[in-house]
């Protein structure tokens, strides 16, 4: 078959398939090792940052000011801190 | 190896773990941050403070609520170390299926991330951290957390890497020597204690055990997981060693 031949008379993929091959490759991308390990260190951060020592800076970044003093986030995990032995006021 | 798996196994069972321990706390430890807290308020009244006790009750709900939340994020913040430290060292740590090595290693990160923390920093109830003297508790907190895990971290490369036969007297003396030195340089608590040393003692062995329940959850529920889902797949640490 010559490439005219080829182009008229193969069927070309669906959307429903390019979206899903298109869905694979993303998730082939983030299915790597490195990736996860990246992943988890990221969490492991930002975790331990709300749990053991956010005193409202995150919540200052759109509260502004006053986050210091409502602090949300010290006092949702307020009881978990102690109890894990994270330095509390 | 299954990437994703790992991160879905890894995060599943810290957040199951913490939210048990939330469970556990809140029958066990609980008692003992309420009777810091009515002992802190105690001390308000007396200085004649005015307390709104109703918002007072409120709060407390909206804590002790909290504290799920809380274990829910701690737990898997743990456990995104865990998985990381597993998936390097699942090789060389003992045990016949991945069950008890997770077991292992999560008793080694309760020993070192825990309790030689709280040797120097022991955990302490409501109504003995001075809110002045917050960011530099929590400096030396890190500090001595980072002095511990990386010291230990250190040891298990030794391990793997050295032949010598006397490794299991040696390698553990050197973490000692480190964690001593640590013990004597880092400076203390800078807060006063001015509350009952019975409760501060309860809360501290009640807290060791809850969290050390927590951790052997954790090992237990993420090693069965990796025994379903990923015990085909090869993990880098053929590549390492």
């Amino acid at each position: 078959m010559d490439k005219l031949s080829y182009n008229l008379y193969t069927p070309k993929p669906t959307h429903t398939e390019m979206s899903i091959t298109t869905k694979q490759s993303t998730v082939k991308a983030f299915d790597s090792l490195p990736v996860a390990i990246g992943f988890l260190i990221a969490v492991l951060v930002f975790t331990m940052f709300l749990v053991g020592y956010d005193q409202g800076q995150l919540f200052s970044v759109v509260e502004g000011q006053s986050a210091y003093d409502t602090m949300w986030i010290h006092e949702l995990t307020h009881d978990m801190r102690h109890a894990a032995g994270f330095p509390c006021h | 190896m299954k990437a994703l798996t790992l991160v879905g196994i890894t995060l599943s069972s810290g957040v199951i773990a913490g939210i048990i321990l939330a469970f556990l706390n809140l029958g066990i430890v609980e008692p003992t941050i309420d009777k810091a807290i009515a002992l802190e308020v105690q001390k308000q009244v007396s200085a004649g403070e005015n307390v709104n006790m109703s918002e007072l009750i409120d709060y407390r709900y909206w804590q002790k609520a909290g504290a799920f939340a809380g274990g829910a994020i701690y737990g898997a913040g743990l456990a995104a170390l865990f998985g990381v430290i597993f998936v390097f060292a699942r090789n060389k740590l003992p045990g016949k299926n991945n069950k008890q090595k997770a077991m292992f290693l999560a008793g080694i990160m309760w020993f070192v991330l825990f309790l030689m923390v709280a040797l120097k920093y022991p955990a302490n109830p409501p109504a003995v951290g001075d809110p002045d003297t917050i960011y530099y508790r929590e400096t030396l907190y890190i500090g001595y957390i980072m002095i511990s895990g990386l010291a230990a971290l250190g040891m298990s490369v030794i391990w793997i890497k050295t032949r010598i036969n006397s490794k299991k007297i040696i390698i553990p003396l050197m973490y000692a020597a480190i964690m001593v030195t640590a013990y004597v340089i880092m400076p203390p608590n800078p807060d006063k204690i001015e509350i009952s040393m019975d409760l501060i003692q309860t809360f501290r062995v009640l807290t060791a055990i809850t969290i050390g329940v927590f951790w052997g959850i954790l090992g237990i529920m993420f090693g069965s997981l990796w025994d379903k889902f990923l015990s085909k797949e090869q993990t880098l640490a053929a590549k390492l060693y």
